[in-house]
């Protein structure tokens, strides 16, 4: 299980994540939603260890993680197995798409993952595999940054509001992909805007604003939430729709 | 006669020139390369102790013209210390240090500029720091700053036009003596400008090309 708590963290004066406990269980799909500058970001990339918290524990399965660190003390890192998928995806320029793909793998000595065929014809990438990223649409760049992560099979995959650009069918695709890795016992988190994403792919959904989960639980929490702030911010976002 | 006929007529004039001047080229271009690479990089990882003189010297340098510092480390300096320097060895230090900061301005530039988003995809991909710098870092920076150093290099083989005045026997040191015999200037020194396009065209042909072919659009559609 890979879990946050108490986790806590600030920028100068600014708290961003104010004691939030997190659990993701493998083979689950947690969704965190909530406002923009709420700290989903930053609660993600703390969860992967790319930004570490002021104060609190992160457990990976039997690996243990408490901050603050103690002097030169530096943890061993937890990745590729839990691994990231930015919003901004992050695609080194100077490879194709192809190789973008491959060169992780072929580092850890693996000529071509026995499913990365497979996740390329799934993702319909064929056609356009072999271009850089700037010659790439945003969606074909975003299936791209997904299959450079999926490739690596790992056991846990955070995703950074990652159907931002796609399209209706690309978002169902992604879906029903996510769907599967979970079933295959990967756990995913994901922080998202749309609510129909979260509605269709969660097990769990975490309701994030000002640093502090406000509300979690099911799907249920999308129809009928408990929290005040919750009812607003999905009545705002159901009326924008 | 033509500048042709003066290339020819001269030719083992203008080669034992043109021998002096790569010679000279040629250390300036390894000095400069090698320790602005090293100075360049040492100044992206030690910004303040390392980085920031190393910017003030290069601010400086770019402000005073080549030939003052040339002549002031020829003349004023050597007669300060008492000392004889060879006028080769003082054009070779004078101008590998303008190299060197030219170049090192340029590398670090190029790192300090570096999105380090490129490095945290590494990280989660499990690539190690020495797979991301090999793999990731190098290739993009080379990229980045292969066509502006090429530049550089062409500018530095200009520039060793300078040690001529301070003695040394290269391609324009030449060129001045013949014209001391025959007094043909325009076409002397067509000659000479002619011997520098052949030699320095392919090298900017090459920067252009590199710089086309590396330093693509990278910004996203």
């Amino acid at each position: 299980m890979l879990s946050g708590v108490n986790l806590s963290k600030s920028f100068g004066n600014q708290q961003i994540i104010n004691n939030v406990d997190l659990q993701l269980e493998p083979g689950q799909i947690s969704v965190i939603i909530g406002p923009s500058g709420s700290g989903k970001t930053t609660l993600l990339k703390m969860m992967a260890l790319l930004e570490h918290p002021d104060s609190g524990r992160i457990d990976i399965d039997d690996t243990s993680y408490t901050f603050p660190l103690k002097r030169g003390q530096t943890p061993t890192p937890p990745w590729p197995k839990v691994t990231v998928v930015f919003q901004q995806l992050f695609l080194w320029p100077h490879l194709t798409l192809m190789q973008n793909i491959t060169l992780p793998l072929k580092l850890r000595g693996k000529d071509r993952s026995e499913n990365l065929e497979q996740l390329i014809h799934l993702f319909a990438m064929e056609s356009f595999i072999n271009r850089y990223p700037n010659q790439a649409s945003l969606g074909q760049r975003q299936r791209a940054a997904l299959v450079r992560a999926l490739v690596l099979q790992p056991e846990y995959i955070l995703l950074d509001e990652i159907t931002s650009s796609l399209d209706v069918e690309q978002v169902a695709i992604i879906l029903g992909h996510l769907r599967e890795l979970a079933n295959k016992g990967i756990g995913i988190l994901t922080v998202t805007h749309l609510l129909h994403f979260a509605r269709e792919a969660a097990d769990r959904i975490i309701f994030l604003d000002k640093g502090q989960v406000i509300e979690s639980g099911g799907k249920e929490l999308l129809v009928s939430p408990k929290q005040e702030r919750v009812q607003k911010f999905l009545s705002v976002i159901e009326a924008a729709s | 006669m033509s500048a042709i006929d003066i290339l020819i007529k001269y030719q083992a004039a203008f080669a034992a020139g043109l021998l002096v001047t790569f010679h000279l080229a040629a250390i300036v271009w390894c000095a400069g390369l090698v320790l602005g690479s090293v100075l360049g990089t040492a100044g992206a990882k030690w910004r303040r102790t390392v980085g920031l003189p190393s910017r003030l010297m290069s601010f400086a340098l770019s402000a005073i013209p080549i030939l003052v510092v040339l002549f002031w480390l020829h003349y004023p300096l050597q007669s300060m210390l008492s000392v004889v320097i060879d006028p080769f060895i003082t054009a070779a230090v004078c101008l590998s240090i303008v190299n060197t900061f030219a170049v090192a301005d340029t590398v670090r530039g190029a790192l300090d500029d570096f999105p380090k988003q490129y490095v945290i995809a590494a990280q989660v991909c499990g690539m190690n720091a020495k797979e991301t710098v090999v793999h990731i870092q190098v290739p993009i920076v080379l990229r980045q700053v292969i066509p502006s150093l090429l530049i550089i290099q062409v500018n530095m083989l200009q520039a060793t036009l300078f040690a001529s005045l301070i003695s040394v026997n290269e391609i324009f040191r030449v060129a001045q003596q013949i014209n001391s015999q025959i007094y043909k200037p325009v076409e002397i020194y067509t000659a000479l400008g002619i011997l520098f396009l052949v030699v320095c065209l392919p090298l900017n042909a090459a920067a252009h090309m590199l710089k086309a072919k590396y330093t693509r659009d990278y910004s996203e559609r």
